[in-house]
């Protein structure tokens, strides 16, 4: 059997003490599976009424129900809109698009899926629709899966500090999620936070399958790096 | 072919130190590794993974910020003129009546 030889080349950055994920995930690789979207057959609103009936009702034009619909579900589309921009008054403005638009059309429902996954997907439409017309590029549709030298692993800011390996915190995340380039966030979001798959992020932004785990891969990557960074701050601050 | 040395190059180049002539290095396995991080890989590919701490390193770490990004609840509140936007453009566009509206 042929062995082949260790080559240290230029780019070699990754080192085992680097990384960030605690050693008991070192095993697997296999997909995790994926958190189901909010989908929750029967939500009951404060006033004791199903979410069924306070949806029948605000198709009818029941204000009072809509709005306790919007008690229901204002912070998931918010905390989606704030997420996919970034920014807390785009973020406002998004959440009340999202629901004029649903009053709108929530006589459309149907029930085919569950409401909270029909309103999300109107609110991600919503978005989406605002970052083109601002003329962010979501995706690039050119993009292939060849990674280039800007997306190749990057030297590993961490790499000697092995102390503080499967710790990232909730606020440290989102703040590094906060500041990736708009197209890898987008991706992330829906994909990672959101529990979108592949095929359904493809049709709404209109790039190919291929593309969007490719934005997906760069995002981590990229947020990879950047808890890195974080950690290594951490770290110094301590001394 | 220029190009293909390019991203090989630009990707992680340790490679392998054992195995056969067909065991991947690691910069094959990191091309691919977009593709299969989240459906797993092929027979090859599990068997680098498997092998190479490098690789296996960095896909714990971008497993676990997948993983950790799935535990993010939507905690975020919007402020109270959200509502009252919605509710004041609702009115002006005669869909919804001053006397239905209410607080929950």
């Amino acid at each position: 059997m042929a062995m082949r030889k260790s080559v240290p080349e230029e780019g070699l950055q990754l080192e085992p003490s680097a990384s960030i994920a605690p050693p008991q995930l070192a095993a697997e690789f296999t997909a995790a599976p994926k958190r189901p979207l909010l989908t929750t057959p029967k939500k009951m609103l404060p006033s004791g009424m199903s979410e069924a009936e306070a949806i029948d009702r605000a198709k009818q034009g029941d204000g009072g129900c809509f709005e306790s619909l919007y008690g229901l579900h204002k912070r998931r589309v918010y905390s989606l809109c704030l997420r996919m921009t970034g920014n807390t008054a785009e973020a406002e403005d998004l959440t009340q698009e999202a629901f004029l638009q649903l009053y709108r059309k929530i006589a459309t429902f149907r029930g085919e899926s569950a409401f909270s996954t029909w309103l999300h997907r109107l609110a991600v439409n919503v978005v989406l629709m605002h970052l083109r017309k601002k003329g962010l590029p979501e995706v690039s549709l050119q993009e292939t899966l060849e990674p280039t030298e800007e997306d190749g692993p990057k030297k590993d800011i961490g790499a000697h500090d092995q102390v503080l390996a499967g710790s990232i915190d909730r606020v440290n995340l989102e703040r590094a999620i906060e500041s990736l380039p708009p197209g890898y966030r987008i991706i992330f979001v829906l994909h990672d936070i959101e529990g979108y798959e592949h095929n359904e992020i493809a049709e709404m932004m209109g790039c190919s399958i291929g593309n969007s785990k490719s934005q997906l891969h760069k995002a981590r990557m990229k947020l990879r790096d950047l808890l890195k960074v974080t950690r290594v701050e951490r770290a110094t601050a301590r001394r | 072919m220029v190009r293909q040395g390019h991203a090989i190059a630009a990707a992680t180049v340790a490679v392998h130190t054992s195995g056969s002539e067909n065991q991947m290095n690691c910069a094959e396995f990191q091309r691919d590794l977009p593709l299969i991080i989240d459906s797993g890989g092929t027979g090859q590919q599990e068997e680098h993974l498997r092998t190479c701490e490098v690789c296996r390193g960095l896909v714990n770490d971008l497993r676990y910020i997948a993983d950790q990004a799935k535990l993010l609840v939507p905690m975020y509140e919007p402020s109270p003129k959200v509502w009252d936007g919605i509710e004041e453009k609702l009115k002006i566009e005669g869909l919804l009546k001053p006397a239905q509206a209410r607080r929950i």
